[in-house]
């Protein structure tokens, strides 16, 4: 480069030609700053670059896509989206989800030739599909079911053999491929590239032989993976572990969070009746756009599995099953006996909802007369720079925020176990039974009185000589607290399994047998009760009722009134189970 | 059978009373004596029966041990539909239990390892106690899964659940094989080679018209059925 020189101008320079007359200048825009342009015959001001496909859908109109998406590159390679623009070059259709709107363009989605595009390329991307919808796991939420019916509906014209490609491929341990499905969009191997900054997935071969699939020999393991199921628009990426499950047309979604750690990833909780399926990431901008990792994904396992569902009363070979009502007297007069007897510790986990905790403190405080509580929870994980924090639990800041409204000190769970070691701990009251080791929880076994309020199986639950069943979140509602002190409400899924209450109903039994007046009942009760003590603390607009969670949900109905159990999906799960005590009554709970 | 009855006066003979009473007894006493002497015929099928002298007109079907057939649109004991090799063809896709009106069927969903059909029903249990006999299964299943053309009816029993089929019960009948099915096409492992090879002879063709509507359907073919029933009509058959 160096020896390139730039010739050198004639040192004589003519006066300029006048430039030959080309196309007249665009007249000023009509929004100084904005972009106005027409669309399906109305007019919209956008911000210079924004595409027609997202000013047509801030307009209501729905402009049909497979490969864009809102936040990954732009690809344009699917062309279902392709519309009518009056400064197309030829006249011809353009891909919306790349063209950016410019002053004065005239845009039509729905003209005749719009449309007959739109059923073309679908038998386009249809002509070699397997169509085993019956088979596969995404039939029910699959775009290509959906434009079918809605744009093509025609029966298919090919009279030769299928192209057929591999199929159930396990590309890792969390997505199946099935390549023959695949309409080569392209989404995974952005998003692998782009969002997962780890680009194992790409395309092979060319034309009808172009597959998806990984370097050879190389899984796609990344801990991001499953997220390219949640993009896939078709059945060609599947969980494994979602693999056959269910249907989706039967579950319902409940709006939750992950519980893997304290990012606190907004998700949608599926579910049938009272089993969990799995974990879908939902929007929320502002904590993990649309994404989770895969082992938040798998976090739906412990509401299933492992339950504590009963009542239990003694350790060891006394133990015996009791009812709720009996090992709650029991536990309330042990912790009250306990308090005259010298104190009882308090062990609180950052798994249980902000409200369970204020619930809990405000026993430990008024009740128990204790003057800090000790933090248990889950052993730290893994960190990145992206969703996953280190704390996987997700109410960490929660309960630090409910012990200082009650004035409480928040110690280490390697202060009880090493005060329970040198005998100072008489009683115990656990809220919530995880602990972030095991030989310390063998310290804990020991105690005289250790009631256990516990969602799952786990040393402390086994050791409790008095254990009570406790509600995951997905059987109340609540909130937790994120790592950054963002406020985020969760809802209930199902009625609580069994004879599982929520911490806060427990906590509230235990403070009437310890002489309290309980102000609570419902989780929201107890938000407005004791929520005032948190008057100094700023969670941001935070606002309990911004989830509504009772009554109907939005959302349409299963057109088939049929379920696998004979429920409507959505409708009914939210009643209480047959044989219950609020089913009896005829009526859904309104407090415990 | 009606006939028509021409409403006029009654003629002498009617009027003088005592030979129609006479003609009435001497009908009855021929129907009498004829069920008295000569044996019922046994055939099931009513109206099939041999009539005129020296047969009975007796009527009745001696219920359990005969059965008068049912007619061939009949909807009676669900099977679910085995292929070639025994397997059930079903794929466990749940289409039968969402459109099922009664809400009776129940199925759970397993993977074969080596088969190319890839889900298979581990348990599918139809309650026929809540059926309502509506047949909506069978036309919502894409595979030709289930069908109800046993002609039986649900068989009475003392227990209910007797009444509650299991895969085990459901699978028998003849067995279906359609020329497109994938353990045809793509040769499951489970299949050997000359078993493949008779079943993919026996197997229903492709339909030869590709652009049929309902294509997708593997051998229905509306226009099949449309030549059918021309030829029926131009036979002049029923």
């Amino acid at each position: 480069m160096a020896e390139d020189k730039k010739p050198e101008a004639p040192a004589a320079a003519a006066p300029k030609p006048p430039p030959p007359p080309g196309p007249p200048a665009p007249p000023p825009p009509k929004n100084p700053g904005l972009v106005t342009a027409v669309v399906d015959g109305r007019e919209v001001v956008v911000k210079p670059g924004t595409t027609v496909i997202e000013a047509a859908q801030g307009m209501g109109i729905d402009i049909p896509y497979y490969c864009w998406h809102k936040r990954l590159s732009v690809a344009a390679n699917c062309r279902q989206c392709l519309v009518e623009m009056s400064n197309a070059p030829g006249g011809k259709l353009v891909p919306s989800c790349q063209v950016p709107l410019t002053e004065g363009v005239v845009v039509k989605t729905d003209t005749p030739r719009v449309k007959d595009q739109q059923r073309a390329n679908l038998e386009l991307l249809l002509l070699n599909h397997p169509v085993d919808c019956s088979i596969c796991d995404q039939a029910g939420e699959c775009k290509l079911q959906d434009y079918y019916m809605q744009f093509d509906a025609q029966p298919s014209r090919l009279d030769i053999p299928k192209n057929t490609k591999g199929k159930r491929i396990e590309l890792g341990p969390t997505v199946t491929l099935d390549q023959e499905r695949c309409i080569l969009c392209t989404r995974c191997v952005r998003f692998m590239r782009e969002v997962a900054k780890n680009p194992q997935l790409g395309v092979a071969n060319r034309g009808t032989r172009s597959v998806i699939t990984t370097f050879p020999g190389q899984p796609l393991d990344d801990r991001y993976a499953g997220n390219v199921v949640d993009l896939c628009p078709v059945g060609a990426l599947t969980a494994t572990d979602f693999r056959f499950r269910g249907r989706v047309w039967f579950m319902s979604s409940a709006r939750s969070l992950c519980t893997g750690c304290a990012r606190g990833c907004n998700v949608a909780l599926d579910y049938l009746d009272t089993t969990a399926y799995r974990l879908r990431p939902r929007e929320n901008a502002d904590v993990n756009q649309e994404w989770m990792c895969d082992q938040g994904r798998t976090t739906y396992k412990a509401l299933n599995a492992g339950r504590v569902l009963a009542a239990r009363l003694g350790r060891g070979a006394a133990a015996a099953r009791a009812t709720r009502d009996e090992a709650l007297k029991a536990a309330g007069l042990a912790l009250a006996e306990a308090r005259r007897a010298g104190g009882v510790a308090v062990l609180l986990s950052p798994v249980a909802s902000l409200e369970d905790l204020l619930a809990a403190c405000h026993v430990a405080k008024e009740g128990l007369g204790a003057a800090e509580v000790f933090v248990g929870g889950r052993p730290d994980g893994w960190q990145d720079d992206f969703l996953k924090k280190a704390d996987e639990n997700p109410n960490r800041k929660g309960l630090e925020l409910a012990a200082q409204a009650y004035g409480l000190a928040v110690r280490p769970f390697a202060d009880l176990v090493a005060a329970a070691r040198a005998g100072r701990v008489g009683a115990l009251w656990v809220v919530g039974a995880e602990v972030p080791d095991a030989a310390g929880a063998e310290a804990l076994a020991a105690l005289p009185v250790l009631v256990v309020q516990a969602v799952n199986e786990g040393p402390l639950a086994a050791a409790a000589t008095a254990l009570l069943p406790a509600s995951p979140h997905a059987e109340g509602d609540g909130t937790f607290v994120n790592f950054e002190g963002r406020a985020q409400r969760f809802e209930a899924a199902w009625h609580p399994r069994g004879e599982a209450r929520p911490h806060l109903a427990l906590a509230g039994a235990l403070g009437r047998a310890l002489g309290l007046k309980v102000p609570w009942g419902t989780a929201r009760e107890t938000w407005l009760a004791l929520s005032p003590r948190l008057a100094g603390v700023a969670l941001w607009d935070f606002k309990w009722d911004s989830l509504p969670s009772v009554g109907r949900r939005k959302g349409h109905l299963p057109l088939a009134a049929g379920t696998v159990d004979g429920r409507l999906a959505g409708q009914k799960e939210r009643l209480p189970p047959e044989g219950s005590e609020p089913a009896k009554r005829g009526v859904a709970p309104t407090s415990w | 059978m009606p006939y028509q009855l021409d409403n006029r006066p009654a003629d002498l003979r009617e009027q003088m009373y005592f030979p129609e009473i006479i003609r009435g007894i001497g009908a009855v006493t021929a129907h009498f004596l004829r069920n008295l002497f000569f044996t019922r015929d046994a055939n099931p099928d009513i109206l099939d029966r041999p009539r005129g002298l020296g047969k009975s007109d007796n009527v009745t079907i001696f219920y359990p041990e005969e059965k008068a057939p049912y007619p061939p649109g009949y909807r009676g004991l669900h099977r679910l539909v085995p292929r070639g090799d025994g397997l059930p063809r079903c794929v466990a896709c749940y289409m039968c239990a969402t459109a099922c009106p009664a809400q009776c069927i129940y199925i759970e969903a397993g993977e074969y390892p080596g088969d190319p059909v890839e889900k298979y029903p581990v348990k599918f249990v139809i309650d026929e106690l809540r059926c309502v006999v509506c047949g909506f299964c069978v036309e919502a299943c894409p595979k030709d899964a289930i069908r109800m053309d046993t002609g039986e009816h649900a068989p009475p029993s003392y227990e209910r659940d007797v009444q509650q089929l299991h895969e085990q019960a459901l699978l028998r009948g003849p067995s279906v094989d359609y020329a497109g099915d994938p353990w045809l096409k793509r040769a499951a492992p489970s299949i050997p080679a000359d078993k493949l090879a008779a079943m993919k002879a026996a197997a229903t063709p492709y339909p030869a018209d590709a652009t049929d509507e309902y294509a997708q359907t593997p051998g229905f073919s509306v226009k099949a059925l449309a030549a059918e029933a021309r030829a029926r009509s131009e036979r002049g058959g029923r």
